[in-house]
């Protein structure tokens, strides 16, 4: 059934929408309850964000905008180190979108939520003129303990460089969809809160988290080298990139250390507990080829190098332009 | 702009090839380069430029060794 | 020792692998005019715009074409404006686009050296199999052995030649000969991976002052070339004058549609003219090499990938682009 604009209207065609798709796949007591707020226990410190999701095609080889939509932000919670807890969602409707392509979305964003462990506890919903594009923006709220101490401005030299996995999959499997080039790549997208609690519980000394999304490795590390003004020096063989993401950037003349992906982190630990922090990744359901990239050393402030893998030193600046079309 | 990479032909229908890139399958038109299963070709913009030949090493050694010579 | 590599490709994988540093001082790497769309003159962008801006025509064109300025707008400023512009990886697009669509007529952007000119044959000579009619191309297409040969008359500051890999495979490396030979300069025909890179700088140092052209790609790049391609160009394409960005009319140094094709050709004769938009940009001495991307005033100040005030910082392939992301200085 399409999307019109009736669907927006705030009347009984929007409450049978909301009942039939997003209350019958999101169930839970608070937003059964379908007050105006949700009302939940909190923590004295909280961690919130909030993120909007515009991909094209809704639908790629491993995940969807919905699944998209619940681990951005869980994942943003999490490099905080915080616990994710709850999230809204709201949802911008095209008229002529399809109702069964959201109630997929739904299913795939009441599963991925499930998966992390947090509750869909608020939403809206709108509709505009158009041709059938669906956009969500959901915000989330974790708790933090009072110790907690993660942030880009933390990183020393000495301490070690870690990436959680594999660059470039959800970039390229999204690029692949729009290019008509045939592959088996999957985005990686997936909560990575377990990964980030039991990195904070394993007595590792954790710096500064990020998720390495939009901008890729080098903008989220020069992000970083700029917070703590440091020099942050990474090496190029170690850096873990999956074979056929490596062919599939060559044929487009691609870099993956600027593309986007949506599972994966990089933490920045005290050396010592490099390998601590390592076996803890490798452990962990996503982070099978986990690796300790690089170290902040000395050197110039607010830089990123790369020894290159003839052995030249190249510096990786944040990404310029547009990269690509969008991708998350 | 000559961004291009060898891959491997996997089957060949009239002018159209179907070439591997590590797992990754584009279609490249073959009509400068006769070229079969199995063939390794450089692919440039859709296009396929010329098939790899095993010359490599051998010729690479030689040139090598003259030039060791000169000063 | 003074170094030019002809290809924008190289030049990016040159950042790429950290190769300036790895190099003595006393060699100095200098990128030459082989980005096609930096030495692009602002004429054929504005030809292009206005293309795309007329009813029931669709401009199709590669990424980079899309950012570049013409007098006044390029063609993602028109797209705002309601300009019908398609992005695609190969050209061959066009032809799916033109059978799907043929109320509208499809003009292809084509500019490039020798190793894209025969993608343009092969998109004409299926237009012309499968009898699609509503297909044309604008060119702005241009070979190298006379481009080098501009360099090596006016700026006469080149020791040896980093010289292309894949133009090349289509030409065969005889081509650099006549050169090597009148400005008794070594050429070395390199790969694109930073090992072939260095292995070809080594070639070149050990060989300066000779007349020598080496083929360092022997798996990809014969002599002669790839003949049946050459031959295919020749049916279609003539030489001409071509008009360079920083250089001006440069003779022989382009290629354009045989008249008996006329009817594919979207208007590519005389664009020459070249608008400068700042008068600062030294965009002209850099694609020629005469200077280094940070020599020019306005790099890294005003002129920078979020405001580009050249072509050269335009496409990822242009000289003052690559300087800038990987921060290079030599």
């Amino acid at each position: 059934m399409k999307i019109t604009m009736t669907h927006g209207s705030g009347g009984k065609a929007t409450s049978d929408l909301i009942a039939n798709i997003f209350a019958k796949h999101f169930q839970n007591p608070v937003l059964a309850k379908m007050e105006d707020s949700a009302v939940v226990p909190g923590a004295a410190t909280l961690a919130i964000t909030t993120d909007s999701f515009v991909v094209t095609p809704l639908f790629f080889n491993g995940g969807d905008i919905g699944k998209l939509a619940v681990c951005g932000t869980v994942n943003d919670l999490a490099v905080s180190g915080a616990v994710p807890k709850y999230l809204t969602c709201g949802f911008i409707l095209e008229e002529g979108a399809e109702t069964e392509d959201l109630e997929k979305i739904a299913v795939s964003m009441a599963e991925t939520a499930e998966e992390a462990g947090v509750v869909i506890v608020a939403g809206d919903t709108k509709v505009v003129e158009g041709s059938g594009g669906i956009y969500i923006n959901t915000s989330g709220v974790g708790f933090l303990a009072d110790s907690c101490c993660v942030s880009a401005a933390n990183c020393a030299e000495g301490d070690a460089v870690l990436l959680s996995g594999n660059l470039g999959d959800h970039h390229a499997a999204i690029l692949s969809a729009r290019m008509n080039i045939a592959n088996t790549i999957q985005s990686d997208c997936a909560p990575l809160n377990d990964m980030t609690a039991a990195l904070m519980k394993s007595g590792v000394r954790v710096k500064a988290m990020r998720d390495v999304t939009r901008g890729g490795l080098a903008t989220v590390l020069n992000e970083f080298a700029a917070a703590s003004q440091c020099c942050i020096l990474l090496n190029e063989e170690r850096i873990p990139v999956s074979e056929q993401v490596r062919g599939f950037c060559g044929i487009l003349g691609l870099d993956p250390l600027y593309m986007g992906n949506e599972g994966k982190m990089v933490a920045v630990v005290a050396g010592e507990d490099a390998q601590k922090a390592l076996n803890c990744m490798k452990n962990c359901k996503y982070g099978e080829n986990a690796a300790v990239i690089g170290e902040v050393a000395s050197g110039e402030a607010e830089t990123v190098l790369l020894n290159t893998l003839i052995g030249g030193i190249r510096i990786l600046t944040e990404l310029y332009g547009e990269g690509l079309p969008r991708i998350c | 702009m000559c961004v291009a990479m060898p891959g491997k032909v996997l089957a060949v229908n009239e002018n159209i090839a179907a070439v591997d890139f590590s797992g990754n399958i584009v279609e490249a038109q073959a009509d400068l380069v006769s070229v079969e299963p199995g063939d390794y070709v450089l692919v440039h913009a859709g296009f396929i430029l010329q098939k790899l030949s095993q010359e490599e090493g051998d010729t690479l050694a030689e040139l090598f060794r003259e030039i060791e010579s000169y000063e | 020792m003074n170094i030019m590599e002809v290809c924008g490709t190289h030049t990016a994988e040159i950042s790429h692998c950290g190769i300036p540093g790895l190099l003595s001082e006393n060699i100095h790497l200098i990128s030459g005019p082989g980005c096609p769309v930096c030495v692009t003159v602002t004429d054929y962008i504005d030809k292009l715009t206005e293309l795309s801006l007329a009813p029931g025509i669709t401009v199709v064109t590669f990424g980079d074409m899309l950012r570049v300025m013409g007098k006044n707008q390029s063609l993602n400023d028109v797209k705002a404006l309601g300009g019908q512009v398609r992005m695609v990886y190969s050209p061959m697009d066009t032809l799916k686009f033109a059978a799907a669509d043929k109320t509208k007529t499809f003009v292809f952007a084509a500019v490039g050296f020798e190793t894209t000119t025969p993608v343009y044959v092969m998109l004409l000579n299926e237009a012309i199999k499968h009898g699609i009619t509503n297909i044309k191309i604008l060119t702005s297409l241009k070979t190298m052995p006379a481009v080098i040969d501009w360099v090596c008359e006016n700026q006469g500051n080149i020791d040896g030649f980093l010289a292309p890999g894949h133009v090349s495979t289509i030409t065969g490396s005889d081509i650099f000969i006549p050169l090597a030979e009148k400005y008794q300069l070594p050429f070395a025909v390199a790969g694109f991976g930073g090992e072939q890179i260095l292995e070809a700088l080594y070639a070149l140092v050990k060989c300066r002052g000779k007349a020598k052209v080496m083929n360092l790609y022997p798996s990809v790049v014969t002599a002669k070339g790839n003949e049946a391609a050459q031959e295919m160009v020749k049916k279609y394409f003539v030489p001409c004058d071509a008009a360079w960005r920083g250089i001006g009319v440069i003779a022989g140094s382009g290629m354009i549609l045989r008249d008996e094709y006329a009817a594919f050709d979207a208007g590519s004769a005389e664009l020459t003219a070249d608008h400068i938009h700042n008068p600062k940009c030294r965009c002209a001495q850099v694609l020629t090499g005469a200077i280094k991307p940070t020599q020019c005033p306005l790099f890294g100040t005003e002129c920078t990938p979020q405001a580009q005030q050249g072509a050269c910082m335009v496409s990822t392939e242009g000289s003052c682009y690559n300087y800038f992301v990987n921060k290079r200085k030599a």
